[in-house]
């Protein structure tokens, strides 16, 4: 790995060997939880739901990128968001840290990204995985939880929906 | 010459003797020498020599005697020969123009003999020193002569010689082998000389027989050519010739399209025989190189074959032979190929000639085109592709132990086997004896001490350096190196794609279609197919098939113990139709066919009770049905008649089933019914059309045929219906599974552009290869392939491709 001049294929094999090292090598449980993911990605390929869909970001399979489409119907449709996903060693007994990367104008997402999502708090169950937390942030796009909002702004432009989508539209940068 | 005249003139004057002395003397000498017959006497000789060697006339001698045969020679004698040769054009039978050769050249010794004896005479003297004569000598004499002698007569040799002298032979050799080969010829041909009225010597009628003539003119056309040391210069190119067509001739007759037997013996037998003759044309020189120098000696015998001439031609038999058979063998060697080992003769022969000739280049550009020529093409079958090449790994292994030929005259099959589709499957079912008249896999895969296919991926060779040799010259250089020009059937046919994954993985799928077609557990053979493919596989690799073995077993514990349990029952709780299942650890068996098929609620009934004994038997587990696998048997009543012990697939059943509610159904309502296709069902119904249980009226409608007459019995023998008898595979077949796999490379790949933008072919090659879990089904895919598949999709517009990166197209 160290090595500049090494062919990619060899690279790769050798990342991969060294993922399954640590797999085998480090501790059992990290091992299950390379597995577990693995079964995850998985999974979400084989779903085929339309708008969400994440991968591993590099050769780690503890951070991925994930990527939302705006629900249709509501004032995000066509608006396309970028998040990224991390996965500690805990999982799926602990939650993923998941955050917008791209800037989300919403009640529920502060300006730093983060997202107050309950099945990500005190919600988290080990049933969850990434195919159902996309699901869920692309639903809570369209449904804000107004009670407890991050961004008071947004929650209170939420009402009406002509302006907050003008204003949404207009400040969307990719 | 001139010169040397004057000179001598000059000391001629200078002498004391009188000029007509000097001359007297020079014609009595010169006399003595041109015509040996003379009477001149010994004494008057010598006196005259000496008055000639003392004048210094006797340095001349030697030169005006080749000047005078030059002369002669070109002013009569050699127009004569050619004329006399030439003379009697088209008159004659080949009896006759023996005959004019002979004469020609009795008359050109004729000639020529006065010279020699002369010749010889002064040579004499010379190495006597007689009347102190000095000169070159008789050998050096000699030499000259005949080299003048050669020069004139062959200047400008009419090809009538050529055609004379290699008829005369040929008769002759005829005539030779018939005497001596006659006990062999006897046996061959039930006619003998007698039979046909001719002689198979001289092909005339036997009265007018000339062999034994023929054969003394031989002898006396051997001794003048000798005698003018001629012999080689004539005889050599039609003896060569005559060798040749003899030889080719013979195996023409002998070998060819003959495999089983070896000629070699033959041949070098008949050979001696062959040297018989020769020895017999080249007699006098053979005599000549004999130790006792005897020339002239008539009646000599033939001189030991040891002779060098003989020996020469004979090392030029044995290559004649050698190329001669190599060639033909080589344009045979396609059907011999095909013909092993019942053509093990022929190889060994072919073995042994071929080290002795430079042919192998030939071999194998030859046996490559034939190849493609006449397998390589799409009429014909996988299986005999298979066949044939089977048979060329055992051939060429036998033919050529360096294995090279094998290596690069097979290169083009496998090249195309790796292009036919069912080229794996013809395999596998070799190896496990399905594939019929194609024994051959399966017998090498039950030998013993298989050769493990992990064993040659290794570097180490348990071979001995010092039983190392060279590659031949015409090895490919690959870096495999020759120890990886394996011999071994199996472990070269599994190599035609690099890969055994792929084979364990089409072995699953027969051993599962095996398996599910023959519904009675019954599985000893297939655990010792198993058990032998785990000897040249690896344990590992089997593991799949093992379970699959195991789940039979297991199925057949678990029905018997649910059968049992049902048996316990009262009448009216037990199952309206006794159910047998096969349970599969689908992890494990490759992907099943699925189609729909609604069962009659009878069945389903049974097959949820049968579940929920399952479920009791197992906890924490379920059973999830192939509704349309299986078969079942039943019998069917009608009015009339009963047809029993039907043997039929669900789909079959569950129509003839609805059919016992109510008599008449459209293909429609059936269809909805049985949550299958139309087509599907139209095709199920025919095998009971076929049976006469129902028949289709107009409107689409199938009625019930209560009652059958003998009459309809005939039309529907008649009757075509394309019956459905085709042995449906029940696991999915290759194509749809590299589909399959195709599709899910496609969902992981369109996942990681749509969230890392883009990336380059060797970011998704190792991408695909660290998340994509590979299993039974999905196999890693190569980097080449890979990129195909992506041109592919960049073609069908799903894909961007600019500067070795691909990236998504923006969605609209």
């Amino acid at each position: 790995m160290a090595s500049q001049n090494m062919d990619p294929a060899a690279a790769a094999a050798s990342s991969t060997a060294a993922l399954k090292g640590s797999e085998s090598g480090s501790s059992a449980a990290r091992g299950s939880v390379t597995k577990r993911l693995q079964q995850e990605l998985m999974t979400l390929m084989m779903s085929g739901d339309k708008g969400i869909s994440a991968f591993p970001e590099s050769d780690n399979l503890f951070k991925w990128v994930g990527t939302i489409e705006g629900p249709q119907g509501t004032v995000y449709d066509g608006l396309r968001y970028r998040l990224s996903l991390e996965f500690p060693a805990g999982y799926p007994y602990q939650a993923p840290r998941v955050k917008f990367v791209t800037s989300c104008f919403h009640p529920n997402v502060d300006e730093n990204g983060f997202i107050c999502l309950d099945i990500l708090k005190d919600k988290w169950s080990a049933l969850y995985d990434v195919r159902s937390i996309l699901l869920s942030i692309q639903s809570l796009l369209g449904e804000p939880n107004n009670e407890s909002p991050l961004n008071t702004a947004a929650a209170e432009l939420w009402e009406d929906q002509e302006a907050y989508k003008a204003l949404l539209h207009s400040n969307f940068q990719k | 010459m001139e010169e040397t005249v004057m000179e001598s003139e000059s000391v001629d004057l200078a002498g004391s003797t009188s000029h007509h002395q000097v001359a007297e003397a020079w014609e009595n000498v010169t006399t003595a020498l041109v015509s040996p017959g003379c009477l001149m006497t010994e004494q008057s000789l010598s006196e005259s020599l000496t008055l000639l060697s003392d004048q210094g006339l006797d340095r001349l001698l030697g030169s005006w005697l080749l000047e005078t045969l030059q002369m002669r020679l070109s002013s009569c004698v050699v127009p004569e020969f050619w004329s006399g040769l030439k003379q009697p054009e088209n008159e004659l039978d080949e009896r006759g123009r023996a005959w004019v050769l002979l004469t020609a050249f009795r008359t050109l010794l004729g000639q020529l003999e006065p010279f020699l004896c002369g010749l010889e005479m002064l040579g004499r003297w010379q190495d006597e020193g007689r009347g102190s004569l000095c000169g070159a000598g008789s050998k050096g004499l000699q030499e000259r002569a005949f080299t003048i002698i050669r020069a004139l007569l062959l200047f400008s040799p009419s090809p009538v010689l050529q055609e004379r002298v290699l008829e005369f032979y040929s008769r002759t050799f005829t005539v030779y082998m018939n005497q001596e080969g006659e006990a062999e010829d006897v046996a061959e041909v039930s006619e003998g000389p007698e039979g046909g009225g001719f002689c198979r010597g001289c092909g005339i009628p036997t009265h007018q027989c000339w062999c034994q003539e023929a054969l003394k003119q031989l002898q006396e056309l051997s001794h003048i050519l000798s005698r003018l040391q001629l012999l080689e210069w004539v005889s050599s190119e039609s003896v060569t010739s005559i060798l040749h067509k003899l030889i080719e001739q013979r195996m023409e007759q002998h070998c060819r399209g003959e495999y089983e037997r070896s000629f070699l013996l033959e041949f070098q037998e008949w050979l001696e025989l062959v040297l018989g003759w020769l020895s017999k044309v080249f007699a006098s020189e053979a005599e000549k190189d004999g130790p006792t120098l005897t020339p002239g000696a008539p009646g000599a015998q033939a001189g030991p074959p040891a002779s060098s001439v003989l020996k020469q031609w004979r090392c030029h038999m044995h290559q004649f032979f050698c190329r001669i058979y190599v060639n033909m063998r080589i344009e045979e060697l396609f059907s011999i190929i095909r013909d092993f080992p019942e053509s093990k003769a022929a190889i060994e022969d072919l073995k042994f000639c071929l080290e002795r000739t430079n042919q192998r280049q030939q071999l194998l550009t030859s046996l490559k085109s034939a190849f493609e020529s006449r397998l390589l093409h799409p009429g014909v079958h996988t299986s005999d592709i298979l066949t044939v090449y089977i048979s060329a790994i055992k051939a060429l292994r036998e033919l050529d132990p360096s294995m090279v030929i094998l290596q690069v005259a097979c290169q083009p099959i496998r090249k195309y086997l790796r292009t036919r589709e069912d080229t794996v499957r013809q395999i596998v079912a070799g190896l496990t004896g399905d594939a019929e008249g194609c024994t051959d896999l399966a017998s090498e895969l039950s030998r013993g001490d298989p050769v493990t296919l992990e064993m040659q991926d290794s570097d180490e060779e348990g071979n001995d350096p010092k039983d190392w040799t060279p590659d031949p010259t015409d090895a490919v250089p690959d870096k495999m190196g020759s120890k990886r020009r394996s011999s071994d059937i199996i472990s070269l046919l599994v190599s035609i794609y690099g890969s055994k994954g792929i084979f364990i993985d089409e072995y699953r799928a027969v051993l599962a279609d095996r398996l599910l077609h023959q519904l009675n557990y019954n599985t000893a053979r297939e655990i010792r197919n198993v058990e032998l493919l785990k000897l040249r596989f690896g344990e590992s690799h089997m593991h799949y098939c093992e379970v699959m073995l195991k789940d039979m077993a297991d199925s057949r514990r678990i029905n018997s113990n649910i059968r049992e349990e049902e048996s316990r029952l009262s009448e009216e709780e037990q199952p309206p139709l006794s159910l047998s299942a096969i349970i599969l650890s689908s992890e494990f068996w490759p992907p099943l066919k699925e189609d729909k098929l609604e069962l009659p609620p009878i069945i389903c009934q049974s097959m949820e009770a049968y579940t929920h004994r399952y479920e009791k038997l197992k906890a924490m587990r379920t059973l999830s049905w192939k509704p349309h696998l299986g078969s079942v048997t039943l019998d069917v009543e009608l009015e009339d008649r009963t047809l029993t012990n039907l043997t039929v697939s669900p789909i079959h059943a569950a129509i003839i089933l609805h059919f016992q509610d109510k008599s008449s159904w459209t293909l429609e309502e059936l269809s909805t019914k049985l949550g299958a296709p139309k087509e599907l069902v139209h095709r199920k119904l025919a095998l009971w059309q076929q049976h006469g249980v129902l028949r289709e009226e107009a409107g689409g409608r199938y009625y019930v045929v209560e009652t059958g007459s003998s009459k309809e019995k005939m039309e529907r023998g008649v009757m075509l219906i394309d019956s459905d008898e085709e042995r449906d595979s029940n696991t999915t077949t290759q194509s749809e599974q590299r589909e399959e796999k195709l599709q899910l490379f496609w969902a992981y790949i369109q996942a990681m552009l749509t969230n890392l933008d883009s990336m380059t072919l060797d970011r998704i090659h190792s991408m695909l290869r660290m998340f994509v879990a590979t299993g039974p089904v999905v196999t890693e895919m190569d980097i080449n392939e890979l990129e195909a598949f992506l041109q592919r999709k960049v073609m069908e517009h799903q894909l961007l491709a600019s500067s070795g990166v691909y990236r998504l197209p923006k969605s609209t």
